[in-house]
């Protein structure tokens, strides 16, 4: 399915888009994405989980649930196929319990990754400026010292480089105390590639990029909410 | 992007009328009909004034004309001072008549709910073609045209253009301008700004010769697009300043996203103004002081400033605020430290701030500036500090702009009656001097972009 096609299911069904498509539209701008499966049976689950590298994390994914974790509908650190098959049983049990009406598409499945610097990024738009980009370092510096940029698109490597380069916790991310940098080439392709998709596909409203994770070697998105 | 798609208008003929009428001019002194006429008179306006009021012969000795019709010669412009539900009546007749502009002073529009008075004034104004500065504003100052249509009166004419969705703040800068010798180039206050907005005006007088620097007051964007568009034109050509009152609007969405929380605090409208390269203040001093330094001073990359002071404590004052704001406060070199020590009386502090205490003349500042030329070329910035009555600082820093190729500005504190002389003839001279260490080292921060 195409960008294109993606945003229009969604719209019929009058909802924003699912964790899979958002994966799918985001992967079409080039911004990286961890290899994620769609497990509709336990059975599928088990076959899935093996496809792509253990230990795996399971996700609900439901155009119902904003708050996955809390209805029970995440479990991570699973390292081999039967547990896999028990864990989609688990979360379709929980999620049936904590939200009775939600319609379930399945469950998704990806690589369990760590390490690295958790980082946001995302997009708002806005009614007079467009879609305006925001860049920042994940975790408490959002939350609390809420140590993100904004830059209105559309966004410039050069200036992708210096909304980076411009956050106070950018030292971390550079390689502070003897640790590795991380590929900063790569965190400004996310931050273009969010500008770009943003400017052509006027449609999408918000977008949160939370977590993508930063290594030495590339950065990937490791979850993701796109609103229409 | 926003639907509210504007056209940019040109304004020329506007602020350029070759005659005014004033529709509801007063021979009531206590009428800001009466008190705007005044002004436009002994303002010096030279074209034709036109009183409009049914009721009166003559009022402040020119011939009064019950109707804008009556006339009978061409109008360029109007200023409106009647009860608004009359105003799209006169606009429509202007329309009729050729008049470009009208500058709608009257309230009781949209600031009090009356969105279709307003509606009725915009479609006259489309109408007729007539370009509308108002409803509900303080009204517009063109020393260029000797044109203000406007109160207080402020003559002086200057580089500073300022354009605010305040009157008062618009008038309370102008009249520190007009004070502080600055002078202004422009005054428009927005009002409801029903057709033309900020992006018009920054327009006009980014294109405007007498204007060098631009200062807007605003509460929100019209459109954001033009906004944009006119903005990253201008930024290349001269200093635009902004201050932004006011927070943004709330997400219009219930479900808000992580990235629109955030958003919520006018970080946007920053990225906005980072993106164009207009200057962002965060306060009505910073504004006018932001204005008042970047109208002299070009902005140059470098972090490196020297302090020179008379006053140990506005010294330390000023070097505590330029570090915290990022700039570099280096120590004097030992050929520089020496080459003072030696020049300088002994109960001279040589360092960085240089303190020259009380007792200084106007003439060391001079010698000291001179020397850390040649020792020091690494300074990008003198911030000199006449902390007492210490006559000719004027003449002493005129003869160091002419010396040196670094910017030079001052503070001027406790100085008592000289201070009042000095003060007005610094500025009025082109060497930008503020009132507190705070605020002249905040002015310097304005010019070095390293």
């Amino acid at each position: 399915m195409s960008a294109r096609d993606i945003i229009n299911s969604a719209r019929e069904k009058n909802r924003s888009l699912l964790e899979p498509e958002a994966y799918a539209l985001l992967a079409a701008y080039d911004i990286p994405v961890l290899d994620y499966r769609l497990a509709t049976s336990s059975e599928e689950a088990r076959k899935m989980a093996g496809e792509v590298d253990f230990p795996v994390v399971m996700k609900v994914v439901s155009p119902d649930i904003i708050h996955k974790s809390d209805s029970g509908g995440v479990k991570l650190n699973i390292s081999d196929e039967e547990s896999a098959g028990r864990a989609f049983e688990d979360i379709l049990e929980n999620v049936s319990e904590a939200v009775p009406k939600a319609a379930i598409e399945g469950v998704l499945i990806a690589p369990m990754v760590t390490g690295g610097i958790e980082v946001i990024m995302g997009m708002v738009r806005d009614p007079q400026f467009g879609p305006a980009v925001m860049f920042g370092l994940g975790g408490i510096f959002v939350e609390v010292l809420k140590d993100v940029v904004f830059e209105i698109a559309p966004v410039s490597r050069e200036e992708a480089e210096s909304m980076i380069k411009s956050i106070k916790g950018y030292p971390l991310l550079a390689g502070a105390r003897g640790s590795r940098p991380c590929h900063i080439e790569s965190l400004i392709d996310i931050v273009t590639g969010i500008s770009r998709l943003s400017l052509e596909l006027p449609e999408i409203e918000e977008i949160d990029l939370n977590p993508v994770l930063a290594t030495p070697e590339r950065s990937f998105v490791l979850d993701a909410r796109l609103l229409l | 992007m926003s639907d509210n798609k504007q056209e940019l208008r040109d304004l020329n003929l506007l602020f350029n009328a070759r005659s005014v009428a004033i529709v509801g001019a007063s021979t009531n002194p206590e009428k800001l009909g009466y008190e705007i006429l005044n002004n436009l008179i002994n303002m010096g306006y030279e074209g034709p004034i036109y009183p409009i009021n049914p009721k009166a012969d003559e009022i402040l000795g020119l011939k009064a004309y019950p109707s804008l019709s009556d006339v009978g010669r061409p109008i360029d412009l109007i200023g409106v001072i009647i009860p608004g539900k009359f105003a799209p009546g006169v606009i429509e007749e202007a329309g009729k008549l050729g008049v470009k502009g009208a500058v709608v002073i009257s309230g009781g529009f949209r600031e009090i709910g009356n969105d279709d008075l307003e509606s009725a004034l915009v479609d006259a104004a489309r109408l007729g073609g007539v370009g509308i500065i108002g409803p509900n504003c303080q009204g517009i100052n063109y020393p260029a045209n000797k044109l203000c249509i406007s109160w207080p009166l402020i003559k002086q004419a200057g580089g500073l253009a300022l354009i605010s969705q305040s009157g008062t703040i618009a008038a309370a800068l102008a009249d520190r301008a007009e004070k502080e010798g600055i002078g202004i180039s422009g005054l428009v206050a927005l009002g409801n700004r029903c057709d033309i907005d900020e992006s018009d005006l920054i327009n006009f007088f980014g294109a405007d010769p007498s204007t060098d620097v631009i200062a807007v007051y605003l509460e929100g964007i019209r459109d954001g697009e033009k906004f944009m568009e006119v903005g990253r034109r201008v930024a290349r050509e001269k200093p635009v300043v902004v201050l932004k009152g006011g927070r943004t609007e709330r997400g219009r969405k219930a479900a808000e996203s992580h990235t629109r929380s955030i958003a919520g605090r006018g970080e946007i409208f920053d990225a906005a103004l980072r993106k164009i390269g207009f200057e962002k203040v965060e306060s009505i001093d910073a504004l006018y002081d932001c204005a008042k330094v970047l109208a002299v001073e070009k902005k140059r990359p470098g972090r490196r400033v020297q302090v020179i002071t008379s006053s140990g404590g506005s010294g330390i004052v000023a070097v505590d605020v330029l570090e915290e704001l990022g700039l570099d406060v280096a120590p004097l070199s030992k050929g520089a430290s020496a080459r003072l020590t030696e020049v300088f009386p002994s109960h001279c502090v040589v360092g960085n701030p240089l303190d020259l205490t009380g007792d200084t003349p106007a003439e060391r500042y001079k010698e000291a500036v001179l020397a850390l030329a040649e020792e020091e070329p690494e300074i990008d910035l003198y911030l000199l500090i006449f902390g007492d009555p210490i006559p000719r600082a004027t003449e002493n820093c005129l003869e160091l702009k002419k010396a040196i190729d670094r910017p030079i500005i001052a503070c001027y504190i406790g100085g008592g009656e000289v201070e009042e002389v000095e003060f007005k003839k610094l500025n009025e001279n082109k060497v930008p001097t503020f009132p507190t260490p705070e605020r002249t080292a905040r002015a310097a921060r304005s010019i070095l972009t390293g």
